[in-house]
């Protein structure tokens, strides 16, 4: 399967948010209720479409707990998007973001788009966090806002197109230099061969781009 | 440190006292001296040093080393002379050729001063950071020197790396640089870092390092290209091993596909230098990492069939058809198509039909078998073609089925041309070579596996033997060789295939019980008091024999399990049986086999047991011991219980069947129903609209009725008139013209009665004047009579009109006066009539246009309550016809929940049933506890409970959590 363009994820935020449980929601579409501490990191991936284009979500799921903190740190950096999350349950999970957030600006890159998510929204009786709250967080920091639930499934597959729509528009506005794959993107294999064909042809690209951003 | 002190005051011998003193002075003066230069010059001399007098340097120095790493970064020059001299006192490498008997503590060495210098871990992340320095001087001795701190104490430093900020990610930097040396020596490193470390080995994959690694593999040429090739494979290697989020990484990252060119080595390659075959090798086993039997299933076969897609496989194929190949290659490619195959079905089929490019072709299949029975072949290969033989029968009942059939009396070639897979088994079993006899052996009960047609089937094989004699069958022919004594080798093998067929398949068991001398046989070669050497065989006979008593139906009288449990008490001894068995498992070559599928011997000797076998053991030693254990009576109980829980089961699940047909019965009729209420409400609406049609009709009919009265009263009165008029006065007129004319007619008729009559008179006086001439008298005479006769005829006819003639007369009177009387009435009526004559004349056209113009509409009225009735009719057959069917319906639908209620109510009584069969099941199973049998918990009906309870309890969990 080729695709248009390769995005890098990280998903970050406390231990027991429901991370893993978003990533193997949006993967495999099942649900996992036990929880299965993540060591490290694990990787996921899957194809979405954006405008018609195919683009791979390479995801990496990081471990929430603090002591595996140093080595989730390697991840930023070179990821395009971050999935932040918190549990609308537990209001610790919330309170923590203001730490999640600090380190994620200190090591990515500052392209790097953040989606913060308020995860367990299938718990509506136990909720801590309400939900305007995450929205004013969201708009504060800068970030797209999404409450979800990995256990209905509802908004996951949102969550993460919709991080790849933000990366999308991002690269149509020239914000991302999709040659360095530090920055996460990579160009699909059959992009990088139409792209020299000529000089017009290039032209005309960019002048789609520039249209079609104006369109947004 | 007292280790190092130890080791100084042995060597006190050694270094002269100048030289200690002259690196304690280049010490001081680095500690010391202002000058840079000085400072530089006194490191290059204890550079210099340090290979000769690396534990005085070392212990002396290193302190001043770190020390100038630290301060004078600036200057590259002395940075790197530093880091050559540290890189010197920790790395073993160098020393080895040096002093061959002091290796051991030179590494000694190297690992403590390693451990010295990681106690600050900032010594490490310094040495990070300086690897940022893009000058050469500095860079190249600080990969070296991470790369010996590595080597020494690996989980240590990668402990420290993995987290110091960025410290993996820096490092992946290497990669990048332009300067080749570094870049290759960059591999090593990574090679060193991620070694076991399954974090770092991520974030390596995560930095991109399979694209990187790829490319220059591919920029290297291949295969082709020099050792860093084969540093890259190993780092690639590292990362891929046991780390199934690297695999799945690098099969999402299509990366399997780059692999494929590595394999197109044409057969007209020119030599195989030992650089590419060992290039060559580590590519083949990199996909074996990814396909390894002991990954996770999932992952395994995503990975072969990307494999197949891409056509890697099909290339690996080619090289195994490959002339030329070094055998070294060629085994290592058999086993690797095997791992891509097993338990592949798509893969397995496609190495079906792949052909050796001999002429005619033959299938590689065949070509490869040819090898494992062929003596003269090297050992690795014979066990790769084994293996490959069985990861293309493991889970593959198509293949196994294929390989029987060429067994077959059916589908034997005869014409001998080519060989069979089958030919070439049985040629394996029977040959004189051990080895084969093994090999075949297995790979024939790999034909078995799990697969209890087949296990029948090869039941049929008759083998020839010598010229004259009858054909022997398979099965006896593997007991007969048993029998002769063969090679170790040889009678393990073929008893592991015996056991395999005979496993799970009665109808062999019996087969094999038929031959009367087979249990003897065993019972003696398990009796007797043999040598170490024969302990197996021993095992393996009294598996046999439990087979035979475990999977026996008591099909036949003399061998019933009774009676051969009998026979094991009276000739070998219950204890004995059951420790002669235990003998397979405690063999020491039994573990080693049952950790991989691999057949992998380090030589002939060793190829004793076959891993799928040693599962087979597992299977059975437990429950052949309990059934050995067990008495004649316990058995009977059991097998009674068996019998009636048996029974009970198949009532049960007879029940189970019936319930679920009868919900699926229930669930369609339900469905039935739901359709015909819909259909009846559609009908109904239907009815309705039609009902009001019909009314609409009715109402329309009514309203015509009305109007159609009224104009027929109008009619009515007019009509009157009308007969009034009915006669003319013009046919008035023309009647009396008419009889007129009979009148006139009847007068000119009278005249000429009138003149005939004259005529008659003057005739008859004539005839009587004349007498004289009596002849010519009578001649007139006879004239005269003749004319009279026609004339009297002639009046006759006259007559007879006339009469008709006055009848009409007086028909025509009576018409006239009739009519004068009803013209008479009809005058008195009409009073005006008596006025004016033209009056009435124009009045009575006038109303005779009126009663025509009413006629029509009349007519058409007429005709409009026809059509009307009629569609009347038809609505009303209509209404009829769906009337019956809502009747039908309604009766069906009655019929249907009738049925569905007594469905229910079977139902109710099956599931009161049910519990019931349930609870004498219970307590079936109690006694069988009691008994002591262990009885196993159905619990189908329980698990979905016990998921919801684990729910609540995760969910409490939780609950406490967040308290
Ligand atoms: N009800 C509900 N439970 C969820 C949801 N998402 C996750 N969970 C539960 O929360 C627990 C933790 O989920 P994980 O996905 O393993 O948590 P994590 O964020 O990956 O945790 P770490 O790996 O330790 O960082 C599990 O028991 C999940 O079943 C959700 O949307 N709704
Ligand atoms: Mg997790």
């Amino acid at each position: 399967m080729t695709y248009a363009y390769l995005f890098k994820y990280i998903i970050i935020g406390d231990t027991g948010v429901g991370k893993s449980c978003l990533l193997l929601q949006f993967t495999d579409k099942r649900f996992q209720p036990v929880h299965d501490l993540t060591i490290g990191v694990e990787f996921g991936a899957r194809m979405v479409n954006i405008d018609g284009k195919q683009i791979k979500l390479q995801i990496w799921d990081t471990a929430g707990q603090e002591s595996f903190r140093s080595i989730t740190r390697s991840y930023y950096r070179g990821a395009a998007g971050a999935l932040l999350v918190y549990d609308i349950t537990r209001r610790e999970t919330f309170n923590h973001l203001t730490s999640w957030l600090e380190d994620a600006r200190q090591h990515s890159s500052s392209n790097m788009v953040i989606m913060l998510i308020g995860n367990k929204s299938d718990l509506e009786s136990r909720r801590d966090v309400k939900r305007e709250e995450g929205e004013a967080f969201a708009r504060e920091h800068g970030l797209i806002f999404m409450e979800t639930s990995a256990k209905t499934a509802c908004n996951v597959e949102e969550a993460f197109i919709n991080t790849a729509k933000e990366i999308y528009r991002k690269i149509q506005q020239g914000l991302f230099d999709v040659h360095n794959e530090a920055n996460g993107i990579k160009i699909g294999p059959q992009q990088s061969i139409s792209t020299p064909v000529g000089s017009s042809t290039s032209q005309r690209n960019s002048r789609d781009i520039g249209s079609n951003s104006g369109c947004c | 440190m007292n280790f190092l002190r130890g080791v100084m005051g042995g060597q006190s011998a050694g270094p002269q006292h100048t030289e200690a003193e002259t690196i304690q002075k280049l010490c001081d003066r680095v500690a010391s001296s202002t000058l840079l230069d000085d400072r530089r010059n006194a490191v290059r001399a204890l550079k210099s040093l340090s290979k000769k007098y690396r534990l005085e340097v070392g212990i002396q120095a290193m302190e001043h080393l770190i020390h100038v790493l630290q301060t004078d970064r600036s200057d590259s020059e002395i940075i790197g002379y530093a880091l050559d001299t540290l890189y010197n006192i920790i790395s073993n490498d160098e020393e080895e050729e040096v002093e061959e008997n002091s290796t051991r503590q030179s590494e000694d060495l190297g690992s403590q001063f390693t451990e010295i210098f990681i106690k600050q871990q900032e010594n490490v992340t310094l040495l990070l950071s300086l690897l940022e320095e893009f000058d050469f001087h500095v860079r190249w001795p600080g990969v070296k020197l991470l790369t010996s701190l590595l080597k020494q104490l690996g989980p240590q430093v990668q402990q420290i790396i993995l987290v110091s900020p960025m410290g993996v990610s820096r490092l992946m930097d290497l990669l990048a640089d332009s300067r080749e040396v570094i870049r290759n020596d960059g591999v090593l490193l990574l090679q060193a870092l991620t070694r076991s470390n399954g974090a770092i080995q991520k974030i390596v994959a995560f930095e991109n390092a399979f694209e990187r690694l790829l490319d220059i593999i591919t920029e290297e040429g291949n295969s082709d290209g020099g050792i860093v090739v084969e540093d890259c494979l190993i780092l690639l290697q590292n990362l891929l091993k046991n780390n199934n989020s690297n695999q799945n990484f690098f099969k999402e990252g299509s990366y399997i596909q780059r692999m494929k060119p590595w394999f197109e080595v044409g057969d007209d390659n020119s030599g195989w230098s030992a650089q590419k075959v060992t290039n060559l090798h580590l590519m083949l086993q990199l996909v074996r990492v990814l396909v390894s039997p002991t990954n996770p299933p999932g992952a395994t076969s995503s990975c072969q069939k990307a494999m197949f897609q891409c056509g890697l496989l099909q290339q690996l194929c080619t090289i195994l058809m490959a002339t030329g190949v070094p055998a070294d290659i060629l085994t290592e490619t058999i086993n690797t198509v095997s791992e891509v195959i097993r338990g592949c079905q798509v893969n397995q089929d496609y190495f079906a039909f792949v052909n050796a490019p001999s002429n005619p072709p033959r299938p590689a299949i065949v070509v490869l078998l040819m090898s494992m029975v062929n003596e003269r072949q090297p050992f690795v290969l014979r066990c790769a073609v084994l293996y490959c033989f069985q990861c293309f029968l493991y889970k593959n009942q198509k293949g196994q089925g294929e390989i029987v059939s060429t067994l077959l009396p059916s589908t034997i070639d005869a014409t001998g041309n080519s060989v069979s897979a089958g030919q070439l088994l049985c040629g394996g079993l029977f040959s004189t070579d051990s080895l084969s006899n093994w090999c075949a052996a297995v790979a024939l009960a790999h034909a078995l596996q799990e697969n209890a047609t087949q296990k029948e089937q090869l039941l049929r094989v008759q083998l020839a033997t010598s010229i004259g004699n009858p054909p022997v069958s398979l099965l006896q022919q593997c007991t007969n060789i048993l029998s002769q004594g063969s090679k170790i080798q040889t009678r393990v093998g073929l008893l592991m295939l015996l056991c395999t067929w005979l496993s799970n398949c009665p109808i062999a068991v019996t087969h094999f019980l038929h031959n009367s001398a087979n249990v003897p046989f065993l019972t003696g070669q398990i009796a007797e008091n043999l040598g170490e050497e024969e302990q197996l065989v021993q095992g393996l006979c009294a598996l046999l024999l439990g087979i035979s008593i475990y999977f026996n139906d008591n099909s036949l009288e003399s061998y019933m399990k009774e009676k051969l449990k009998q026979l094991i008490e009276k000739r070998i001894g219950k204890e004995n049986f059951i420790e002669k068995l235990g003998f397979i498992s405690k063999h020491e070559l039994y573990s080693r086999a049952s950790q991989k599928p691999q057949p992998n011997f380090p030589s002939p000797e060793y190829m004793i047991f076959d891993h799928e076998f040693t599962k087979l053991v597992k299977e059975l030693e437990g429950v052949i011991t309990k059934a050995i254990y067990k008495s004649s009576e316990e058995d009977k109980k059991e097998e009674e219980v068996k019998k009636t829980l048996e029974q009970h089961d198949s009532i049960v699940t007879h029940y189970k069947n019936m319930i679920r047909e009868q919900d699926l019965q229930l669930e369609e009729l339900r469905q039935q129903v739901s359709t015909l209420k819909c259909q009846n409400e559609q009908l109904q609406t239907a009815v309705t609209q039609q009902v009001s049609q019909i009314q609409q009709h009715k109402d329309q009919y009514n309203l015509l009725k009305v109007q159609l009265g009224k104009d027929n009263q109008h009619q009515v009165s007019n009509s009157d008139g009308a007969q009034m008029n009915g006669i003319q006065p013009e046919e008035i007129g023309r009647l009396r013209e008419e009889i007129k004319e009979l009148k006139s007619n009847q007068e000119l008729l009278q005249s000429q009665l009138a003149e005939k009559d004259s005529l008659i008179e003057n005739l008859k006086s004539s005839h009587t004047s004349s007498g004289m001439n009596e002849q010519s008298s009578a001649t007139a005479s006879a004239q005269d009579s003749e004319q009279v006769a026609e004339l009297k005829q002639e009046l006759a006819t006259l007559k007879s009109q006339l009469n008709s003639q006055s009848v009409e007369i007086t028909k025509l009177q009576t018409e006239k006066q009739e009519l004068l009387q009803k013209s008479e009435a009809f005058a008195k009526s009409v009073p005006v009539q008596g006025e004016s004559e033209t009056i009435i004349a124009a009045k009575t056209t006038d109303v005779e246009g009126r009663l025509s113009a009413l006629l029509q509409e009349t007519k058409e009225l007429k005709n409009e309550i026809k059509a009307l009735s009629e569609e009347r009719i038809a609505i009303k057959e209509q209404l009829d016809s769906s009337n019956s069917t809502i009747a039908i319906l309604q009766n069906e639908k009655n019929q249907l929940e009738l049925e569905i209620t007594d469905s229910k109510k079977e139902q109710d009584d099956l599931l009161v049933l049910l519990a019931d069969q349930d609870q004498k099941i219970l307590s079936l199973k109690n006694k069988l506890k009691d008994l002591g049998h262990p009885v196993e918990e159905e619990d189908e009906l329980e698990s979905g409970d016990q998921e919801d309870e684990d729910d609540e309890i995760e969910d409490g969990g939780k609950d406490q959590d967040h308290i």
